[in-house]
């Protein structure tokens, strides 16, 4: 039964339910403690003993009910039509018949026997016991499934039962016997296809999507497909999460005060040295202000997207974001996303001003004239784009005095590094009055740079 | 396997929800089970649900059928140790330190030197930190608790990530550690149930030392049962109704639809107007005793009839 268990964890983890060691160890001892004969119960217990969420738990009943079916083999009920009263008495003579033909003894001939007599039962347990013991809960691919269906085959014995199948062909082509056991095996055959095949998708539904994810993440975000949208989507809230959990954890063990010595004494002097008043240390609180500036022509639409996305999806540590977008001309975007979810924000955004072929100086210039008096050391000034200003002014002089005002100032590039400053890449000239410059490409990077202004947060 | 056969479970489940029941409280059958194990096992079981479902309640009842004392930690941010486990009585040491004062006098007398003296001193053992100073809070009086006890831990997700480390300890061995002391272990490991209204996540490792119960509101036969047991003296025909009203509410998109709270107050205030059974300008009048938004009611009331004709029809 601990097989059995531990299978039936694995194919939970296998759907994404966490499931640690200790909490198995007490799956085992709440199993043998509510017995195994009540399924709801069994049900009931393991799903408070493994699955602790509530989106757990619903993985866990349907992992559950997939594990434990206990549907008989199709086609018994047919087998057992066939079944007539004067079959009864061949049975007995078709089980002799093998044990003494079958040349791998025993098991051969009680394969033939049991098909033989259309013994549902005893081809179900033969089965399942074949299943334990080529590990078919090792499924990871389905290029594995013919491989895992021959080696239950084989180890159900049908190499025995072919051999007997072809001596009773040889003496008699068409033996009615012979040609019914044959039918049968073709039966059974697609038994054991649908036991993999529904192994496989227990052990292995989760397999891909995590892959795609994994994928998705390092895949360049210009390239995404339409698609994969709301796999992004997920992913960046995802990752947004992780995020917050970790600064927000951080933020919080920082405020926590000690006595401030130096201070302390410093403060008490007016009171003859007498130390009487305390003083605590503190951490300040510091919560940086975000201006994202997006570049959003055709080129780095897709990037910017995920950008905001990724920005307002971390709320929680970064509240103050102001979002401007450009291409020939620029516009604060902040009041769309704080009153529209941030999907439909994006949209908008990207057709309102993606519009255009892209003017750096020009929108350099009016985000200095809108935002420099609310610029002071404490903002981070976020800004996404190719640098490319089709030949025309690139807006260094704007971005310059923005830089001189602000706690640092980021470019994020979407392009490679190498790509850049050829042909109209203003790079050099906009990077020198940047505190950073990036290429990013990826959600890997952009959870990067998220995470490093967020670390900031204190 | 040593496992007691499964029919002794399935009778200590029966014996479990029959307890609940004469207490008041219907438990389902994932309730039961629940309680057989983590008594069983001697694990704290955490309980989620929407407000409103029972979840303290379920501790009061567990209290009851144990006949053990139910022992109350409601949690809130900014909760200590020294608000949840113990605290030094500091009046009374300070007491303390006055008398000793006093016969210091007479203990020294004979001292040669300083060095003699401290020795002496030595001699006394620390007295004042020892179990006699110790006002303890929730924490250590459920492990005090000759008889064992049921501990309720309320609204865990209230408090802070901190306070939520600081149990781990207790929840995991039934013993917490106290600095100048050493560790206090309880004689008889308390029932611990930890509610959580899920306002922030709980952390797995809280998460991992726990059996994990999820109520959800009650179906419709459960739902009357509860009633049933809660205001007996409501009339069947009516209490089909309401139930059925409330159900269909629930699938509503409210602000913050009914709990079974609000059911079981609904059915106290028909019955004091001594309601024969629904009707729509009934149902307005005490709208507000089921719901809590003035959205909400709005929202409801233009529904009323329709609701209250199909309650009738599905009783």
């Amino acid at each position: 039964m601990t097989q059995v268990l531990s299978n039936f964890i694995k194919a939970l983890r296998a759907s994404d339910v966490r499931v640690s060691t200790a909490e198995s160890i007490d799956a085992a001892a709440a199993l043998e403690l509510v017995g195994f004969e009540h399924r709801t119960l069994i049900k009931e217990a393991l799903g408070q003993v493994l699955a602790k969420t509530p989106d757990d738990k619903s993985r866990f009943n349907d992992c559950f009910e997939r594990f434990f079916t206990f549907e008989a083999l199709s086609g018994d009920d047919a087998l057992a039509g066939e079944q007539g009263g004067d079959d009864a008495q061949r049975e007995g003579a078709a089980g002799d018949d093998a044990g003494q033909g079958g040349s791998g003894g025993g098991g051969a001939g009680g394969l033939a026997a049991m098909l033989e007599r259309g013994d549902g039962a005893a081809l179900q347990q033969a089965l399942a016991s074949a299943a334990r013991n080529v590990q078919l809960q090792n499924i990871r691919l389905f290029t594995q499934r013919g491989m895992y269906i021959r080696r239950i085959l084989e180890d159900m014995g049908i190499e025995p039962l072919d051999d007997f199948l072809f001596a009773l062909l040889k003496a008699n082509d068409d033996d009615p016997r012979a040609l019914k056991l044959k039918e049968q095996k073709a039966r059974l055959i697609e038994n054991v296809a649908e036991l993999v095949d529904r192994q496989m998708l227990m052990y292995t539904a989760n397999a891909w999507p995590k892959l795609r994810e994994e994928v998705l993440q390092k895949t360049p975000l210009a390239r995404i497909e339409m698609r994969d949208f709301k796999v992004m989507q997920e992913l960046v809230r995802k990752l947004a999460k992780r995020l917050v959990s970790l600064h927000s954890r951080r933020r919080h063990v920082s405020k926590r005060g000690q006595l401030d010595v130096r201070h302390t004494i410093r403060k008490n002097i007016e009171y003859d040295g007498l130390l009487f008043e305390t003083v605590w240390k503190r951490v300040r609180v510091d919560r940086p202000k975000v201006i994202a500036v997006c570049d959003v022509s055709g080129s780095v639409a897709q990037v910017a997207r995920f950008l905001l996305l990724f920005l307002y999806s971390v709320a929680e540590v970064l509240p103050k974001v102001r979002a401007f977008a450009f291409s020939s001309h620029l516009g604060e975007v902040t009041q769309l996303f704080e009153t529209k979810p941030v999907e439909d924000a994006v949209i908008e955004t990207v057709n309102t001003y993606g519009m255009g072929s892209t003017d750096y100086g020009g929108a350099l210039a009016e985000l200095e004239r809108l935002t420099l008096a609310d610029i002071d050391q404490r903002t981070t000034v976020i800004i996404l784009g190719d640098a490319r200003s089709n030949y025309g002014d690139a807006g260094e002089r704007s971005l310059r005095r923005i830089h001189e005002r602000a706690r640092r100032v980021l470019w994020l590039n979407p392009e490679p590094m190498a790509f850049w400053n050829s042909g109209d890449s203003e790079m050099q000239k906009l990077g020198a009055a940047c505190d950073k410059v990036e290429s990013c490409r990826s959600l890997k990077h952009l959870e990067r740079v998220v995470s490093e202004i967020a670390r900031t947060a204190i | 396997m040593t496992t007691a056969t499964p029919n002794a479970a399935l009778a200590a489940l029966a014996d479990i929800q029959r307890g609940f029941q004469s207490s008041g409280y219907i438990a389902s059958d994932a309730i039961a089970t629940c309680v057989y194990i983590a008594q069983a096992l001697a694990k704290p079981i955490l309980v989620e649900g929407p407000p409103g479902v029972g979840k303290t309640e379920l501790a009061n009842a567990t209290a009851k059928l144990l006949d053990k004392p139910l022992i109350r930690l409601q949690c809130y941010e900014g909760l200590d140790e020294s608000k949840a486990l113990y605290e030094w009585k500091y009046g009374k040491q300070l007491l303390y330190t006055q008398v000793l004062k006093e016969k210091l006098g007479d203990l020294m007398q004979g001292a040669q030197g300083l060095k003699e003296s401290i020795a002496r001193l030595h001699e006394f053992d620390d007295t004042f930190f020892n179990e006699e100073f110790l006002e303890p809070r929730p924490l250590l009086k459920a492990l005090w608790a000759p008889q064992g006890a049921v501990l309720l831990i309320d609204e865990i997700d209230k408090s802070d990530q901190e306070f939520e480390a600081f149990l781990l300890e207790l929840l995991q061995d039934y013993q917490i550690s106290i600095p100048e002391i050493g560790t206090v272990k309880a004689k008889h490991p308390p029932v611990v149930f930890l509610t959580s209204n899920n306002t922030r996540e709980i952390g797995d490792a809280l998460k991992r030392r726990c059996l994990h119960l999820y109520i959800p509101f009650p179906d419709a036969k459960l739902e009357q049962r509860i009633i049933e047991s809660r205001v007996p003296a409501l009339e069947a025909g009516l209490r089909t109704q309401l139930v059925a009203f409330v159900q269909s509410l629930r699938g509503l998109d409210l602000k913050k639809v009914p709990a079974v709270s609000e059911t079981i107050d609904w059915a106290r205030t028909l019955l004091l107007l001594h309601a024969a059974e629904l009707e729509p300008t009934l149902v307005r009048q005490t709208l507000n005793v089921l719901l809590k938004f003035q959205d909400d009611i709005e929202h409801v009331d233009a529904e009323v009839p329709a609701l209250t004709r199909q309650a009738a029809k599905n009783a």
